[in-house]
């Protein structure tokens, strides 16, 4: 499945991770071909968002490698800085900036990292407001925005840097029912698109259409990793049936 | 002695020709006890060692009088061959004051923002001065409009301790009057309801800032 010319998006080897006494990701190891969507899943506490946000350099790991495109996380500054670039991050919270209109929140990194000037920079957010189906709402604050518009305009802000690699943490979790297929069509089409994504999500139906592998995490260690008919129809790991148990009824 | 208006209103032209230098050094001493106290701020938050430097440096400050900071920089400084002028001693004096205090308000507005916007910061690859200008400082600013806005009264309401370093100000220049006619009620009377008319008018301004501030917030 890993073409060999070139590297994987994400390659993850033997990743520790420990808060205090606690060991929160154990010999984690996972690879993520370009174009794959990768669905987490796992019991809370399982280390599921923890890995995620390793991925990008929100969290420190003490031992282990993380190879985005072959370019090692923490190997320098300058290359922790280069593979944060090449990747987006949606959160469960949105974090919004709200002093900023949706535009700005858009524009700002494109303006001060990748110094594009400010009407180019606008343009491009623009454009991507529309792929989340939104430019109307440019010139609002978050605010005044319901959750689901929230959540695309984070994607949005994500996607205005052109990451190859989208991470998602848990990002329909926060949403009133209603709105979470707001956002996963939004995703579901930007899988459709192509973009490598990385989704910690608990919507099944997500990952059934969208992802090519569904990773299932416990107590800090991946125990299953299965394209997603597999996993749904017969888990192998017995906490990974019990997990389907409760969550698809 | 009855109050004598007439005499009283003889005494505003005196006092308030003093206004414009009490509010500029009011001003500029706000504005350095700000940069400064920011600065002392963000330098804290910078590990272990500045910022065990920086408590030390916002503690000193906070607990030393702003006469002695007025008196040390205006007549100890020259034995060691640095004179500055009574103006620039005042305003740095106040501002050196009063940006203990200011780190302190700037410490509870920055701890009052989400850490979910610091990670939303680093993920969109904003280093950190520009986390700081265009995500920390807006939010923060929002946050302690109103016990800033204190400060800067308390600020104004500082410029009268310049006297005893020949600051031409509004009260000493009422005090001088006094000693001239021995008649202190009148100008004495004239030189606070004057800090008072200025102090209203910075908390008006204050509260204006607020209001546009939150509105912001709410749009």
């Amino acid at each position: 499945m890993l073409a060999l010319s070139s590297p994987a998006a994400v390659e993850i080897a033997a990743l520790n991770k420990w808060f205090g006494a606690f060991h929160v990701l154990q010999d984690v190891d996972l690879s993520a071909p370009k174009g794959s969507r990768i669905v987490i899943c796992g019991p809370s506490g399982s280390g599921k968002s923890t890995l995620i946000r390793c991925i990008n350099g929100l969290e420190s790991y003490q031992r282990g490698t993380i190879r985005l495109e072959g370019c090692e996380l923490g190997a320098s500054r300058k290359e922790t800085m280069l593979a944060r670039r090449n990747t987006g991050m949606v959160f469960q919270s949105f974090n919004l900036f709200p002093h900023l209109s949706v535009l700005s929140n858009c524009t700002l990194a494109l303006r001060r990292v990748a110094s594009k000037p400010k009407k180019e920079a606008e343009e491009i957010a623009l454009h991507y407001l529309e792929r989340v189906k939104i430019p109307e709402q440019a010139h609002k604050y978050p605010a005044q925005l319901s959750g689901g518009q929230q959540q695309r305009v984070a994607i949005a802000r994500a996607l205005c840097l052109n990451p190859k690699l989208m991470l998602f943490d848990e990002p329909t979790s926060a949403l009133d029912p209603e709105m979470v297929k707001e956002v996963l069509d939004v995703m579901v089409e930007l899988a459709g698109d192509g973009m490598t994504m990385l989704c910690v999500t608990h919507e099944m139906g997500f990952a059934r259409e969208v992802a090519d592998q569904v990773v299932f995490m416990d107590q800090g260690r991946i125990v299953e990793m299965a394209p997603p008919a597999t996993f749904f129809e017969a888990p192998a790991n017995p906490r990974a049936r019990l997990f389907l148990q409760k969550i698809l009824h | 002695m009855n109050f004598d208006v007439t005499f009283a209103l003889s005494t505003v032209p005196t006092i308030t020709g003093v206004m414009a230098t009490t509010m500029s050094i009011a001003v500029a001493s706000c504005a350095g006890a700000a940069l400064l106290g920011f600065g002392l701020e963000i330098v804290r938050r910078m590990g272990r060692l500045p910022g065990f430097a920086m408590r030390f440096v916002i503690d000193f400050v906070r607990s030393t009088p702003v006469l002695a900071w007025l008196y040390f920089l205006y007549f100890v400084l020259p034995f060691y061959g640095i004179r500055l002028s009574a103006l620039t001693v005042g305003v740095l004096g106040l501002s050196v004051y009063y940006s203990g205090y200011l780190a302190e308000v700037f410490k509870a507005g920055i701890d009052a923002i989400p850490n979910g916007q610091h990670e939303a910061a680093r993920a969109v690859g904003l280093n950190r001065a520009d986390t700081i200008l265009f995500v920390l400082a807006p939010q923060m600013l929002r946050n302690i409009a109103a016990p800033m806005g204190n400060y800067f009264v308390s600020v104004l309401k500082a410029t009268p301790y310049l006297a005893v370093i020949a600051v031409p100000e509004m009260l000493g220049r009422a005090f001088d009057i006094a000693s001239e006619t021995y008649r202190y009620a009148e100008p004495l009377t004239v030189a606070g309801l004057l800090f008072l008319m200025l102090a209203l008018v910075v908390t008006y301004a204050v509260k204006q800032l607020e209001k546009r501030l939150l509105q912001a917030a709410r749009r």
